[in-house]
């Protein structure tokens, strides 16, 4: 059904256009423009590059030998404008001729990716210099055949200012993505992403089974190396034509097309090892001698005998163990993964049909291993455990992509891409996955190696359960995901510009989650087995259709006019499965003793139309106005309409004569923009609505209904205003680059989930009403230099700065929302608050910190309520690109350092090993630091069991991506491989830390996706050593 | 035919005009466009979820029988469906040790709770959500089918004045009662705790006004709301009026919630048998009563991994946090144990109570043994002294009713009406797991009520037992 519907679609698209698809002939009175484009550094021809005659809609796109043709051009002098990602805009003027050939050649010179000369917008593409925001660039071609990257984490993460990324740190786990800081409450904040022109699904936390915190994000599909070009449109003064939805910003993608010429043949090939290298906290123990089995340390038991017993002569230690089983080679549960990828991409064509396509395999094994001591006793015993078990993080994936580009005539072209993705994810039990999880028990081991289970099993430090059982959980996530649209450009004049995109993006999703019969830890039921098996649909639909007039208004003046309208449809539909009391050897829900089921299903869809105008004066300056209205079913029934307008002007000063003409300065621009946009509201908030349920009663269960939600009639969409002013500057000949932004975005009527009184006794704990106001205010700053640009050394350097300022400054006259983190107005967003120690000392000199009920007498003093202990997430970003070349150009090494700071990060998992566990060293060690013995007995044993303590600094400085990549001489490749090109890079991601003051595993370490999260158990990020072969023939 | 009748004849028509007019033409474009996104016919934006019902479709006898059913899951929910006070108020009481690392939990049983205690919010919701249903169905049985059977809705008063009591007997005194009414709140305003009961107690009195027949569920609902009201009764003061309002409540009543296996479990095997996070407790902080250890019929006990516990199926010797020892209930050993939260028993132990109070000790002696036998106890002898008798029937009455919500209100019977010292009564001197216990009689009012615009909602005007 569905490809049959984008058939109509893709016939009724063709259907429109065929009245306009003038013959060939019609053009002979014009004349016709040629030429070669060549990269001016070493002469050779470029392909893709886009050749538009300036004032007009006409253009062409060069072949694989830098050849364009642009048929249809009117005699007289013309302005050709020549642009490709990665180079600088290049102009030429000729004379046409009716009926004549006229040749024009320009070179183009390479500049840093992030300065493209064209950047996308909902109106199509646009000159950089024409837009008043700053639109942050990845050249992910480039990136990817560089730098080791395995996902579109790894593409985004520290390349764009103003763009936090949290990459996940399991195999398949998700990634979280904030654009200029976080502003909604209760909403999502994760931006939208758009491919080849229609929405496409970038949810975190995608997944109906848990397994403790980490979670798939819908990110992680994508392939990196189909993208030729990532931009980030930053905030709502950008992203206003992006409509109800766009405030948290806009990623634009853009895969990969054919260029005309000859099958372009590329095999690429990806060996990568994976390992964990972080440094896991040890266990401690303390034991005593006692007569009884309450008070006898034993390796059966947990009794020990804590410091402040020992200070209250409560119990004697009689010795300190420790133990940290991730340093033991028998008892670690990392190994070394593997990650392997095999792709295969053509592209070629001719001048009316060019064709991309693409297939590849991943797979790539984590590093969570079956331990030696556990293989010894499986083996000992004749046992074994599943391949799955025994590999419990793994990603196996399929990507094929099929593009296709049409060129039915100078005035009209066709665009269809389709995508595909099968993905399968394997995540094991861990996080906060309860006392069955593998973090569970590696962070809770009791500070020995031998100790033993109630059976006299030797658990080698692990807390209570071992692999052999934690693994048998099997948790696996299959996506089928087709990403398919078509477009239609059309010219019916030099100065008009019609444009159409279609598609959908539909995603299959089947989550499932598996204890076989005597499989798994032995709690709870889940002995006796169970299966759940989750399969939800997701399909996003988007129709966008607009039309660009443009026209010279007088010799100075030219003027561009854009409508155009979208419509946008998500569908949600799921049906859930669970079945418990499995029989030996059964896999599926139907084999349990018990089934259950449940049905699930949303719709939301938003209809919105937009006008903007704009004016360019002198090609200088450039003026935006624009207005976008939206409409969405999520709204109130006494809502109905949004508006968000937006102007921009960019003024490139230094083509003023007034301006002083200096060497060094080759360009100085001006820019500000005003927008807003918004994000809508879930798709049932708006009403009222009871639900149903079971009862029970003697004759077994009746259906029954309860009341839900009280809903809210005048719900409307978040509302995000946003002043941006910049200035952007190209100095000493193009070798230097600035670009420095200024922000202001203020969400207004910002959806706070106001907290329901309990009295009022609804089922819903919270309503949404638009009552906030979050402020975010920033600087974001771009600076590149070529510093050497010679032939045998080449060495350029960039850094990316960004720090942004959260602050809630209303919360509606509501109270406080949360508790260790909390919404207070005033405050930023998702602050981290608790009953702060303010001191702490040894009064009695006996080495031990001890709390006393009596001020006198207590040695460590806590504030009597929550007081700020600081923000949750990066205020401050940087990082530091430099990169040298060799040898011509022929080996290129690159690095990466990035630093985040400014927050605190929740250090949970030294809080729960103090606090629960008990194996902390700050309550066993009387050499522990007095302030880790302070923060302990504040959580332990202070009335307020105040977690402050944990609050840690999270600054950080990572050494993120070092690579080397060497292009052997075409020649050679020639001659000896009778290829085009090959291409090895060998690369490490994320080296280590270089500096931090965190004490915990790593400061990017955290198991969820959520706005604020903490170190709970999770994993520290693996570090991945790849070697990559790119063969192009 | 119109000049402009085709796309092409227009855009033709559209390049010959000069820039002006060109702009203008544009513009209007633009604007129809625009308008057409804002003014798209509505019925694009209607989306229908299957998910959910609406208010409408309650307007029958069928949906205010649903909502009935609803006010009972909910009181399941609120009871001994959820982590309610029953569990909670056992775990700030004597009854229960915590096991598992959460601080929520532990600051309950360390009698240190803050009002945020996440908790506690929720069992405050579940018993408010029992109490909405259950006001709701009134309405709609009254508007919808008014000839249903009269216990029916005698049974929503029920349910009503049971939450009502329960939180008055574990909250501090500021209690608020909200509403929904036509789809709007009603804020309640705070209410001292004697209002509370007053609220309880007319409550019960509506129920008993209606329910008049003498089936088995008319029968099955007077018993509940008798005993429910002796309870308050008992809890405003009046042994007399208490003990006259379950008269003739056989002492084998019971008032039952059902559980299954698939969609609402019995939260004390969950918590304690299957998790490990309740311990049944013993002499807890010195006052607390030796329930594990009592070898009591009445709260039969097994320690993790003994013989007696590996017949129900707990086979592992620790609880949730590792520590021993772990003692496992046998009162309600799977899933689906049905377990009465009203009972004849506890009309008895209320008129033991009342004969207690009016001095008749050896009466209440003898109504103690009596309900004893029905246990197969031995008889007590008598104490000996009016405090040791007090102790006494206050011993029987935890061990009788252990697990059913009554032991915090009794401990602050022990203090507000026998005149005890709150240190003599609840667990005190060092917590198990480090520090020592703190000096709540009541539980704090969830912070979440301060979002009620009432002024002083969710702040407890006092927090005395």
């Amino acid at each position: 059904m569905l490809s049959r519907s984008l058939a109509r679609i893709a016939l009724a698209v063709c259907a429109l256009a065929s009245p306009w698809l003038a013959p060939l002939a019609a053009q002979s009175a014009n004349g016709t423009l040629t030429g070669k484009i060549t990269d001016a550094a070493n002469g050779q021809p470029i392909g893709n590059v886009q050749v538009s005659i300036v004032g007009t809609t006409l253009g062409a796109l060069t072949n694989q030998d830098g050849v364009y043709v642009v048929r249809g051009i009117a005699p007289g002098a013309v302005t050709v404008r020549a642009i490709r990602i990665g180079f600088s805009e290049a102009r030429g003027t000729a004379t046409v001729s009716a009926a004549q050939t006229i040749t024009l050649n320009l070179q183009l010179k390479a500049v840093p990716a992030t300065l493209n000369p064209v950047v996308t917008t909902v109106t199509g593409e646009q000159r950089r210099i024409e837009v008043g925001n700053s639109i942050a660039q990845v050249n992910a071609e480039q990136v990817v055949e560089t730098r080791g990257v395995a996902n579109v984490a790894d593409l985004l993460t520290s390349r764009a200012a103003g763009v936090m990324v949290v990459p996940g740190v399991q195999t398949g786990a998700g990634v979280r993505v904030r654009i200029r800081g976080t502003s909604s409450i209760a909403l999502t904040n994760n931006p939208i992403w758009v491919i080849d022109g229609i929405r496409v699904d970038g949810s975190t936390g995608s997944s109906s089974v848990s397994v403790g915190g980490t979670t798939p994000s819908r990110v992680g599909d994508l392939n990196p190396e189909e993208i030729e070009s990532m931009e980030v449109v930053r905030g709502p003064s950008a992203a206003t034509l992006y409509g109800t939805d766009a405030a948290n910003g806009v990623i634009v993608i853009k895969t990969k097309r054919g260029v005309a010429g000859k099958p372009q043949w590329t095999y690429y090939t990806e060996q990568t090892g994976l390992q964990d290298r972080n440094q896991y906290p040890t266990a401690y123990r303390a034991w005593r001698t006692g007569t009884t089995g309450t008070t006898n340390s034993t390796a059966i038991n947990t009794v020990q005998c804590f410091l402040t017993q020992q200070a209250s002569n409560a119990c004697r230690v009689d010795s300190l163990t420790a133990f940290n089983l991730h340093d033991d080679k028998e008892t670690t549960p990392y190994g070394t993964g593997y990650r392997t990828q095999h792709g295969i991409q053509v592209k070629g064509g001719s001048e009316s049909v060019r064709y991309f396509l693409h297939g590849e395999y991943e797979n790539e094994d984590g590093v969570t291993k079956v331990p030696e001591f556990e293989q010894r006793y499986l083996s000992r015993l004749g046992l074994s455990l599943l391949p799955d078990q025994r590999n419990p993080n793994a990603l196996k994936k399929y990507t094929t992509r099929a593009n296709l580009n049409l060129t039915l005539s100078p005035k009209a072209d066709i665009t269809v891409s389709s995508g595909f993705t099968n993905q399968n994810v394997r995540l094991p039990s861990s996080d906060d996955s309860g006392t069955a999880g593998i973090a569970a028990n590696t962070y809770g081991g009791p500070g020995f190696k031998y100790n033993l289970t109630a059976t006299g099993d030797t658990l080698f430090g692990w807390r209570q359960f071992t692999p052999r059982d934690v693994y048998q959980r099997t948790t696996n996530q299959e996506i089928n995901r087709l990403i398919n649209s078509v477009g239609a450009n059309y010219r019916p004049s030099t100065w008009m510009f019609m444009r159409a995109n279609v598609g959908i993006d539909f995603i299959n999703r089947v989550d499932t989650q598996l204890c076989r019969f005597q499989n798994c830890a032995d709690i709870g039921q889940e002995r006796l087995g169970f299966k759940i098996d989750n399969r939800t649909n997701f399909f996003t639909y988007t129709a966008d259709v607009a039309a660009t007039a443009t026209k010279k208004l007088t010799d100075g003046i030219e003027s561009k006019t854009t409508f155009g309208g979208q419509m946008y449809r998500t569908i949600f539909d799921r049906n859930g499965a669970q079945g418990l009391v499995l029989p030996p050897g059964a896999v599926t829900v139907t084999a349990g003793a018990t089934k259950t089921a449940d049905e699930s299903s949303s719709e939301t869809r938003t209809l919105g139309g937009y006008i903007e105008e704009n004016l360019g004066f002198g090609d200088r300056l450039f003026l935006t106005g624009a207005v976008r209205s939206d409409r969405n079913s999520a709204f109130g029934a006494d809502f109905k309409t949004v508006f968000y307008p937006k102007l921009a002007a960019s003024y490139v000063i230094s083509q003023e004569s007034f301006f002083p003409k200096w060497s060094w300065l080759d360009q100085l621009r001006l820019r500000s923009a005003y927008g807003a946009s918004g994000v809508q509201p879930g798709t049932i908030d708006a009403v009222q609505f009871y639900s149903a349920t079971q009862g029970r009663g003697e004759s077994g269960e009746v259906p029954a209904l309860v009341y839900s939600t009280l809903g809210n009639r005048n719900l409307r969409p978040e509302r995000s205003t946003e002043l941006e002013v910049g200035i952007d500057g190209t100095y000493f000949g193009g070798r230097v680059n600035s670009e420095i932004t200024w922000y202001n975005k203020l969400s207004k009527d910002a959806l706070v989930s106001r907290i329901l009184p309990p009295s009022l006794g609804t089922g819903a704990t919270a309503r949404l009403e638009n009552l906030g106001e979050v402020r975010n205010r920033g600087v974001e700053a771009l600076i590149s230099a070529q510093l050497v640009q010679r032939r045998a050394l080449g060495l350029d350097v960039q850094l990316n700065l960004s720090h942004n300022d959260n602050l809630l400054q209303s919360l509606g006259g509501q109270p406080t929302i949360g508790t260790t983190q909390q919404q207070r107005a005033g405050y930023p967003l998702y602050g981290w608050w608790s009953r702060q120690l303010t001191g702490f000392e040894d009064k009695n000199g006996n080495g031990i910190i001890e709390y006393n009920a009596s001020d006198a007498l207590s040695e460590i003093t806590v504030t009597d309520t929550n007081v700020f202990i600081g923000y949750s997430t990066p205020r401050t970003e940087a990082a530091f690109t430099t990169g040298i070349d060799l040898f011509n150009k022929a080996l290129r090494l690159s690095a990466m350092v990035d630093y985040k700071g400014g927050m605190k990060i929740y250090n949970n998992t030294e809080r729960i090993r103090c606090a629960s566990r008990l194996n902390c060293r700050a309550i066993a060690d009387k050499n522990a630091s007095l302030f880790d013995q302070a923060r302990a007995v504040m959580v332990r044993e202070h009335p307020s069991r105040s977690v402050a303590g944990y609050f840690e600094d999270g600054d950080f400085l990572r050494f993120r991506e070092l690579s080397a990549t060497y292009q052997l001489p075409t020649a050679l490749v020639g001659s000896y491989f009778r290829g085009r090109n090959l291409t090895a890079t060998a690369s490490v991601r994320n080296l280590g830390i270089l500096w931090t003051k965190y004490t915990g595993v790593d400061p990017e370490a955290f198991g969820n996706t959520g706005d604020a999260p903490s170190e709970f158990q999770a994993f520290g990020p693996p570090t991945y050593f790849a070697l990559r072969i790119s063969f192009g023939f | 035919m119109s000049r402009y009748s085709t796309m092409r004849g227009f855009f033709h028509r559209a390049i010959s005009l000069r820039p002006m007019r060109l702009a203008a033409l544009t513009a209007a474009t633009a604007a129809a466009t625009l308008a057409a996104g804002a003014c798209t016919p509505s019925d694009f934006l209607q989306v229908t979820d299957p998910d959910i019902i609406n208010p409408g479709d309650v307007a029958s006898p069928a949906g205010a029988n649903a909502i009935r059913l609803g006010a009972i899951a909910r009181l399941n929910s609120a009871t001994t469906g959820g982590e309610s006070l029953l569990l909670l108020g056992g775990l700030f009481a004597d009854e229960w040790n915590n096991g598992d690392s959460f601080i929520a939990r532990q600051e309950i049983d360390q009698r240190t709770i803050t009002p945020q205690n996440n908790f506690l919010t929720d069992a405050n919701r579940a018993l408010h959500r029992a109490r909405l249903s259950a006001a709701q169905a009134v309405e709609l049985l009254r508007q919808y089918n008014p000839t249903a059977p009269t216990w029916q809705a005698a049974e929503m008063y029920f349910v009503q004045a049971y939450v009502e009591n329960l939180a008055a007997e574990h909250y501090c005194s500021g209690l608020v009662f909200s509403s929904v009414a036509n789809g709007a709140e009603v804020y309640g305003r705070p209410l001292t705790t004697a209002e509370a009961y007053a609220q309880a107690l007319a409550h019960a009195d509506s129920g008993l006004a209606l329910v008049t027949g003498t089936t088995a569920d008319a029968n099955r609902v007077r018993g509940a709301l008798q005993v429910t009201k002796g309870r308050i009764l008992l809890n405003l003061n009046r042994p007399a009026d208490a003990a006259t309002a379950v008269n003739g409540v056989a002492t084998n009543f019971q008032y039952l919630m059902y559980h299954s296996l698939v969609t609402n479990i019995n939260q004390y095997w969950n918590f304690n048998n299957l998790a490990g996070r309740y311990s049944v407790s013993t002499n807890e902080g010195t006052n607390g009563l030796n329930f594990a250890t009592a070898n009591d019929p009445r709260v039969p006990v097994c320690l993790g991994g003994d013989v007696a516990c590996r017949a129900i199926n707990v086979t592992k010797a620790t609880r949730d946090d590792l520590t021993a020892p772990y003692y496992v209930q046998r009162l309600w050993t799977t899933q689906e144990s049905p377990i009465a939260i009203v009972s004849g028993a506890e009309a008895r132990l209320i008129e033991a109570e009342a004969q207690l109070r009016a001095g008749n000790s050896t009466t209440s002696l003898g109504t103690l043994n009596t309900l004893r036998g029905t246990f197969s106890l031995p008889a007590l002898t008598d104490a000996g002294t009016d405090a040791a008798r007090v102790n006494q029937l206050f011993r029987e009455r935890a061990l009788t009713l252990f697990g059913r919500g009554t032991r915090t209100g009794d401990m602050r019977r022990l203090i507000r009406q026998y005149g005890r010292a709150a240190n003599t009564v609840f667990p005190t001197g060092a917590w198990h797991k480090g520090g020592n216990y703190g000096s709540d009689v009541t539980l704090p009012l969830p912070l979440a009520e301060q979002n009620n615009p009432t002024p002083g909602a969710g702040v407890c005007i006092d927090r005395n037992a």
